[in-house]
C-alpha cells in the first residue's frame, strides 16, 4: 500500500452506537428498516434500508399481458390498493383512447374514496400504536373491516378488488348496495367524536406528536413531498383537484391543511381528509341511481389485445399523496415498460432519513406513521 | 382551473438546440432533447418557469436501438402542468450526470435506475445498493435479462414428495402436471 493512500480507520466516539430499527420491529411500517446511529437516545443519522417487500412488479408486468396485470397491480400498496388499479387502468384507457362510461367513473370514485378511508383509519391506529394508545389501533381496525365488508360484497375481495380494469369495472353494485354505503357511512362518522376523545385531542398524543420531525413547506418542496404530508405544511395541493382525472372535478371537497409540518399536523390533516371522503362518499350516493348506462366499454379479446404504440403518465390522489404510471407500449400485447412512482418513494426514504435527525428513539416510530410510509410502493 | 400554459415556453427554448414540443393537451407537454441540452432545459424550467417538483425519473430501455430513453416528469403548482423532458443516451456505457443540484428528489429516481438498469449519473449523492443488496447479478430491469432463463440456470427443479402428497397420490389424486410439462409450450 501506498503511503498517500493509507488512510487511518474511522472509529465512531465511543458514545455512539449503531442501532437496526427494523425489518422485524413492531415500530416499523411493514417490512423495511432504518439503520440509525444514535448519541444518547438522540439519533444523530439514519439510513433507509429497503427491498425486504420486493417482489419485481416492474418486471413482472412486461412478461404479461395487458389485462393480466389487473391482478397485479394492487399488490404493490396493501393498505390502499384501490388507486393503483385506477391508475393502471387509466393508462392504458389513455394509450387506446379509450372513453369510460360515466357510471363506471362514479363507481371508481367511490371505490377511491371508501378505500382512502379505510387507510387513514389504519394508519391513525398504527400512529396511535406508536404513542402507547392501542385503543384506537383495534378501534381503527375494526372500523376499516366495516368497509372491506363493503367491499367484499361489492367486489368479491376484501383487500384486493381487481375490479377497475381497463374501459370500466367489472360489474355494477348489488342491489341495496347504496343504502349499505349510506349506514356504513353514517356509523363512521358518528364514531369520529369518540376517535377525537381517545385520539386527537388526547393530552398524551399532542404532547409527544407536536414538534415532532417537523418539517416546513419549503423543505417539503424540496424533497419531492407530496399529499397529506404536503398540505400539513400550508400547500393546498391535492391531485384531485389541481390536475382531475374521473368526475372529480363534479365534486364538492375541501382540501383541508394545516401549518406546522410536524407529526401532529400530518395527522390532523388526514383526520379532517376522513371527513371530506365522506362528503365525497354521501355525493357519489346521491348521484349514482340517476346515471344509467354500461360500467365498461367493450375492449378487444384481451388475450390477443395489442395497445397501440406511445406512452402515457397518469396521476391519482392516493391516501399517501400523488401516484403515478408511467406506462410505455411498443404495440405489442405486453407493456414495454411500466414505471410504478409511489408517493412513499420520497417520503419513506429521503424525508425519513432526514427527519429521523434529531428526533428520540421513541419518535423514530412515531416520524414514521406520521408520514404514512408505505414500503412495498417504495420496493415494488 | 388550468391557467393559460405555456406562453413563455416557445420564447425560452429558442436558446437551446435541438429541442422538439408537442403539446399533447392543455396540462401535459412533451419536449424531446438532446442530453447535453437536458439540464439547461431543466434549469429553465425550475427556475423560469416554476416547475418545481420533480414528479418521477423513469428509464425505459429500448434495447433494439441501443439506447435509454430517459423521462422527466415536471410537474409546476403554478401553472398546473406537466413537463416530460426526453432524452435519449447510449446503451453502452450508460453513463448520464446527475440533477440532484437541480431536483432532490432526484437521488432516489438515479440511484433506483442505476440499480435496475445499470445507467450510472455522475454526481449523483448515492449510487449504492438499495433494493437488490443481496443480488450480484446484471441489472435485472434490461431487457436482455430473462428472469426465468436465469432462474433455470441458478437453482434446480427438485422433486416434491411429501408424506401426505404420497397418500393423496395413492389415491388418484394429487399433481397431475409436473413443472416440465407445465413449462413445455402446447404445440
Amino acid at each position: 500500500m501506498r503511503p498517500e493512500n493509507y488512510q487511518a480507520k474511522s472509529h465512531p466516539p465511543s458514545n455512539e452506537y449503531e442501532l437496526n430499527f427494523g425489518p422485524n420491529h413492531p415500530g416499523i411500517e411493514g417490512n423495511y428498516a432504518l439503520k440509525v446511529k444514535l448519541h444518547g437516545d438522540v439519533v444523530v443519522a439514519a439510513r433507509a434500508d429497503g427491498g425486504y417487500l420486493h417482489r419485481g412488479f416492474e418486471k413482472l408486468m412486461e412478461g404479461r399481458l395487458w389485462i393480466q396485470n389487473i391482478a397485479l397491480v394492487p399488490r404493490i400498496c396493501v393498505p390502499d390498493p384501490v388507486p393503483m388499479e385506477v391508475c393502471y387502468s387509466m393508462a392504458v384507457e389513455a394509450l387506446t383512447d379509450m372513453e369510460v362510461p360515466e357510471r363506471a367513473q362514479w363507481l371508481r370514485v367511490l371505490q377511491l374514496e371508501l378505500s382512502r378511508i379505510a387507510a387513514h383509519l389504519f394508519t391513525f391506529g398504527g400512529h396511535a400504536a406508536t404513542t402507547g394508545m392501542y385503543t384506537t389501533m383495534y378501534w381503527g381496525v375494526a372500523d376499516r373491516d366495516q368497509i372491506l365488508d363493503l367491499f367484499e360484497e361489492w367486489t368479491g375481495g376484501r383487500v384486493y378488488h381487481i375490479y377497475n380494469i381497463p374501459g370500466g369495472v367489472r360489474r355494477d353494485m348489488p342491489t341495496g348496495f347504496l343504502d349499505r354505503v349510506s349506514r356504513t357511512m353514517d356509523y363512521i362518522e358518528s364514531r369520529l367524536p369518540d376517535y377525537d376523545n381517545l385520539f386527537f385531542t388526547n393530552q398524551v398524543f399532542v404532547d409527544r406528536a407536536r414538534d415532532t420531525g417537523p418539517m416546513n413547506q419549503q423543505q417539503a418542496l424540496e424533497w419531492g413531498v407530496t399529499g397529506p404530508n404536503l398540505r400539513a405544511t400550508g400547500l393546498a395541493f391535492d391531485v384531485r383537484r389541481d390536475d382531475p382525472y374521473l368526475v372529480y372535478d363534479q365534486i364538492d371537497f375541501d382540501i383541508p391543511t394545516e401549518s406546522p409540518g410536524d407529526a401532529w399536523a400530518r395527522t390532523l390533516v388526514r383526520r379532517q381528509e376522513l371527513k371530506q371522503s365522506i362528503h365525497i362518499v354521501r355525493q357519489v350516493v346521491e348521484k349514482l341511481p340517476s346515471i344509467n348506462g354500461p360500467v365498461r366499454t367493450q375492449i378487444p379479446n384481451p388475450l390477443a389485445w395489442n395497445v397501440p404504440a406511445g406512452e402515457t403518465y397518469t396521476r391519482v390522489e392516493s391516501s399517501k399523496g400523488e401516484l403515478g404510471y408511467y406506462v410505455v407500449s411498443d404495440g405489442g400485447d405486453k407493456p414495454h415498460r411500466v414505471h410504478v412512482r409511489g408517493p412513499s418513494s420520497m417520503h419513506a426514504v429521503q424525508v425519513l432519513e432526514q427527519l429521523s435527525v434529531g428526533a428520540r428513539l421513541e419518535d423514530v416510530a412515531q416520524i414514521m406513521f406520521s408520514l404514512d410510509a408505505c414500503p412495498p410502493e417504495v420496493d415494488r | 382551473m388550468s391557467k393559460k400554459v405555456i406562453p413563455w415556453l416557445d420564447n425560452l427554448l429558442q436558446e437551446i438546440e435541438g429541442v422538439e414540443i408537442r403539446r399533447k393537451d392543455s396540462r401535459r407537454v412533451r419536449i424531446d432533447i438532446a442530453p447535453d441540452s437536458l439540464p439547461t432545459l431543466l434549469e429553465l424550467l425550475r427556475g423560469r418557469a416554476g416547475y418545481v417538483h420533480l414528479s418521477a425519473i423513469t428509464c425505459v430501455d429500448w434495447i433494439d436501438d441501443g439506447q435509454f430513453e430517459l423521462v422527466y416528469q415536471l410537474w409546476s403548482y403554478e401553472s398546473q402542468s406537466l413537463v416530460s423532458a426526453h432524452i435519449r443516451i447510449a446503451r453502452e456505457p450508460g453513463v448520464y450526470v446527475s440533477v440532484f443540484d437541480l431536483y432532490q428528489p432526484a437521488a432516489f429516481f438515479e440511484r433506483d435506475i442505476h440499480e435496475m438498469f445499470g445507467v450510472y449519473f455522475e454526481g449523483s449523492p448515492d449510487m449504492s445498493k438499495f433494493i437488490l443488496t443481496e443480488w450480484n447479478g446484471p441489472p435485472p430491469m434490461r431487457k436482455e435479462f430473462d428472469a426465468e432463463a436465469w432462474v433455470n440456470e441458478t437453482f434446480e427443479w427438485k422433486d416434491y414428495q411429501p408424506d401426505w402428497l404420497k397418500e393423496i397420490t395413492e389415491q388418484g389424486g394429487g399433481i397431475v402436471k409436473t413443472p416440465e410439462e407445465a413449462r413445455q409450450k402446447k404445440p
